[in-house]
């Protein structure tokens, strides 16, 4: 691909220092149009603090940014978008209490000071419809839509912004694979009519079908640039964390079939959500729940939680059937049932209180364990490489990652006999995965019973022993062992038939 | 780390303690007489009425709700109180004082149920509570102040002088106490604030918040009760309102002590110094014959400034 021969957006010897911190030190770094851009790297790596820069949120401490080869100062967001450069942020910028309708329109161009531009509803609805969002209606609630939704959304509303340069920040962490491959469609078709794409994404094989170029970041600097396909996997990790990490996923064991029962599900079913979900887990056994977004899989893990009334069928608990109503109760050591949510900032911590804090709410008050002991928790933070000051520190001065190892840790110290778990690696960098990754792995050694929830289909197919996929509120497909590819999940989370995937793969 | 330190009082806690040190100093200088024992010991007395309900409204804020029945729990505790013990009857008057702390429980259970089950926001509920109480006492007493007087105990407690302190003072800071002990030591205190900060996620780690919510409102309603039983022991009688002008200065002092009025962060300490300071701050105005136009001012400054105050420290953070 012939590339025009100005960038859209330079940096030259750009630094960006936070009190002691350098986010961000001399990087140099261009990025052109008609050309998909992505940015790889840890979090801390300095990825987000590029984008804010590029995006006109904060000013470098030194350096010069060059917009269309001119030095300039981006003022702010507003100027950065007049000028072409569009953000989306990985913290959804929708506001909640208002209507999709209105959302759309805030700050859309040719919007002001009374004037509506209605003209941007229809393209955004347009747009919606190309990625599966067609369902969304413009008068709900930005706050009644699910993640996936409102990141449809945000992609639908930085599309109408006409960008010249489109900034996407993990814009499609919570978007099952289907939907994803149509973003990207629209992606490339922008790529094409000339827009530059600075894109953000912790999965690989994301960035591997996206990109025509990637750069690398680690700790601050810009380590590398170079065309897709030009490093090999292995390569690009290891540039990454700057030093080799041989397997993202920790070796299997061979599975057993008959490992003691932990949890059994009968035709669980509630409402309209779910129907029918039948499901066993064992003891040392990770069960991964997979399909599209807002299939079920999640009313499964609150419903085992507690948290849904009127449900269906049986629950079973080490083959005694029981009736869980309350988090409370599924937490009691007698059942043992712990669940992280997905939304850890605000479903998973209390952001504001330390980590001391949040490490103990869980345990507070459960028998034949002192809360206040911080030696309940030491193992398992030290297990995952907890990275703070102290554990009087907030938890909202901690990383993404990090903020999800308390999450995590705060039930592990309760040692639940069963894990229910969201989407845990949600947004999170590629050391982080590895240490929860190898840390499952392991409870499941020692015995617990894991279901875990994910959009990733590398977990499902590396990570867990067997697979249950979703499609309407129903299991269509339950794979294990060698069955369990990539292929198979995407057909059977489309509800395709199994023989008709192999059909349409054998022509592929 | 060895310990995991909890709820350390910030320095927030701190300023109204320095404002109150201010005041005394600034006001000596015009008022000699404020530096004396006597004056000092009854600004504690006085500042114990105000104290009691603020300890109980420090609870539902650091939960991020707040109760604004305050006004009529207390004057129906007092109702009740003086209605019993001034009925002459010896058992009527033993019950006096439980049966007025049984109704402001109770109002604060019904408090509970509106927040916690019926989800309805604090301040119209709470609000509701209040003037619902309100016509209930005119009903009974028809409007005029109600018959009655206040037994010995509750004028003993409002007026007495126990080992050189006034009696409603100690009663202040035992209830004080007894209340730090259960915020820093108990499972409860912690599930507040956690409420306070982040309700869904404290839910979601198998807190059975509605209970939390119940105890609050109900250890609130004791609270007024309380106030409300001092408050007619000092008067010997309960009479029509005598909870409005309370309501303001409460929340006023819980916010000065640096307590968030959007929950999770605060302390009893800091309610304290904010009751002690409102209190010397009113008995200095009215020592200097300020017009209460200007006293209503002057809290409403001091409240909008507290908060100014935290929203831009929120901001720097």
């Amino acid at each position: 691909m012939s590339r025009p021969e100005h960038p859209i957006v330079r940096l030259r010897g750009v630094s960006k220092v936070y009190g002691a911190t350098r986010a961000l030190s001399d990087v140099d770094f261009a990025c052109f149009g008609g050309e998909i851009h992505a940015v790889l790297g840890e979090n801390g790596a300095g990825k987000s603090t590029l984008m804010k820069l590029v995006a006109g949120v904060i000013q470098p401490t030194s350096g010069d940014i060059e917009v269309d080869s001119v030095a300039m100062r981006l003022k702010g967001p507003a100027d950065a978008m007049a000028r072409g450069l569009v953000c989306m942020f990985q913290e959804l910028s929708l506001v909640p209490d208002l209507s999709v309708r209105e959302n759309l329109m805030l700050g859309a161009v040719g919007t002001g000071l009374g004037r509506l531009n209605t003209g941007v509803v229809r393209r955004a609805q347009d747009i919606l419809a190309q990625i599966d969002g067609g369902a969304i209606g413009m008068k709900t609630r930005v706050a009644d839509l699910s993640l996936a939704e409102q990141q449809q959304v945000e992609i639908a509303k930085a599309l109408t912004r006409d960008p010249k340069l489109l900034i996407l920040d993990e814009a499609t962490s919570a978007l099952n694979a289907s939907v994803v491959e149509k973003v990207f469609q629209l992606i490339r078709a922008e790529r094409d009519r000339g827009v530059g794409v600075l894109f953000i994404s912790h999965r690989f094989h994301e960035i591997e079908s996206l990109a025509d170029r990637i750069s690398i970041f680690r700790n601050g600097t810009h380590v590398d640039t170079f065309d897709n396909g030009a490093c090999s996997y292995g390569q690009i990790i290891s540039k990454m964390v700057g030093q080799r990490i041989d397997d993202l996923f920790p070796p299997k064991p061979a599975p057993d079939p008959h490992a003691q029962e932990v949890l059994r599900l009968d035709g669980f079913g509630w409402a309209d959500t779910l129907k029918d979900v039948s499901i066993v887990l064992r003891k040392g056994q990770i069960t991964g729940l997979g399909g599209l977004d807002g299939q079920g899989q999640g009313s499964v893990l609150q419903g085992l939680f507690g948290l849904l009334r009127g449900t269906e069928g049986r629950c079973l608990v080490g083959g005694t059937p029981v009736a869980i109503n309350h988090p409370k109760h599924a937490k009691n050591p007698k059942l043992g049932i712990a669940l992280v949510p997905e939304d850890r900032k605000t479903e998973g911590l209390i952001l504001d209180q330390s980590i001391a804090q949040n490490l103990e709410l869980a345990a507070l008050g459960t028998d034949g364990i002192n809360a206040s002991d911080p030696a309940i928790y030491r193992p398992f933070l030290d297990a995952l490489e907890l990275k703070c000051d102290s554990l009087d520190q907030p938890v909202s001065q901690l990383s993404g990652g990090n903020q999800q190892k308390v999450a995590l840790t705060k039930w592990l110290a309760l040692g639940p006999r069963c894990m229910l778990l969201a989407d845990p690696t949600r947004g999170i960098d590629v050391k982080t995965k590895t240490q929860i990754y190898a840390l499952l792995r392991r409870l499941a050694e020692s015995g617990v019973a894991i279901l875990l929830v994910s959009t990733d289909y590398e977990e499902l197919i590396h990570l867990c022993d067997e697979t249950h996929v979703f499609y309407q509120g129903r299991i269509v497909r339950h794979l294990t062992g060698e069955d369990v590819t990539a292929e198979a999940i995407i057909a059977a989370s489309l509800n395709i038939p199994a023989s008709a995937q192999t059909a349409q793969s054998t022509h592929a | 780390m060895n310990t995991i330190r909890q709820n350390l009082p910030r320095i927030d806690a701190l300023f109204p303690y320095v404002g109150t040190v201010l005041l005394i100093l600034g006001g000596s200088y015009f008022f000699p007489q404020i530096l004396g024992i006597e004056y000092l010991a009854q600004q504690l007395q006085i500042a114990a009425f105000l104290g009691v309900l603020a300890l109980g409204a420090t609870i539902v804020i650091l939960l991020g709700h707040i109760d604004l029945s305050v006004p009529w729990v207390l004057g129906g505790a007092a109702i009740i109180s003086t209605s019993l013990a001034g009925s002459g009857d010896p058992a009527f008057i033993v019950a006096a004082i439980p049966m007025a702390l049984l109704f402001g429980a109770l109002v604060g259970v019904i408090n509970g149920v509106g927040v916690a089950i019926l989800r309805i926001p604090s301040m119209v509920w709470t609000l509701a509570v209040n003037s619902m109480l309100l016509g209930v006492a005119v009903l009974n007493t028809g409007g005029f102040n109600p018959k009655g007087e206040a037994s010995v105990t509750m004028t003993w407690l409002a007026t007495g002088n126990l080992a050189g302190f006034p009696v409603a003072f100690l009663v202040w800071m035992t209830v004080t106490g007894i209340m730090a002990l259960i915020l820093k030591r108990s499972a409860f205190g912690r599930y507040l604030s956690a409420i306070g900060y982040n309700e869904k996620a404290t839910f979601l780690s198998g807190v059975s918040t509605p209970s939390v919510i119940f105890a609050a409102f109900a250890i609130a309603g004791l609270c007024s009760a309380l106030g409300g039983i001092m408050l007619a022991g000092y008067a010997n009688q309960a009479y029509q309102s005598m909870g409005d002008p309370f309501l303001l200065p409460t929340i006023a002092a819980v916010v000065i002590g640096g307590t968030s009025i959007l929950g999770g962060r605060g302390s009893l300490i800091g309610t304290v110094g904010g009751v002690l300071f409102i209190t010397l701050l009113t008995s200095i105005l009215s020592v200097m014959q300020i017009s209460d136009a200007w006293r209503n001012i002057i809290f409403g400054v001091i409240i909008i400034s507290m908060l100014l105050l935290q929203t831009l420290r929120r901001k720097g953070n």
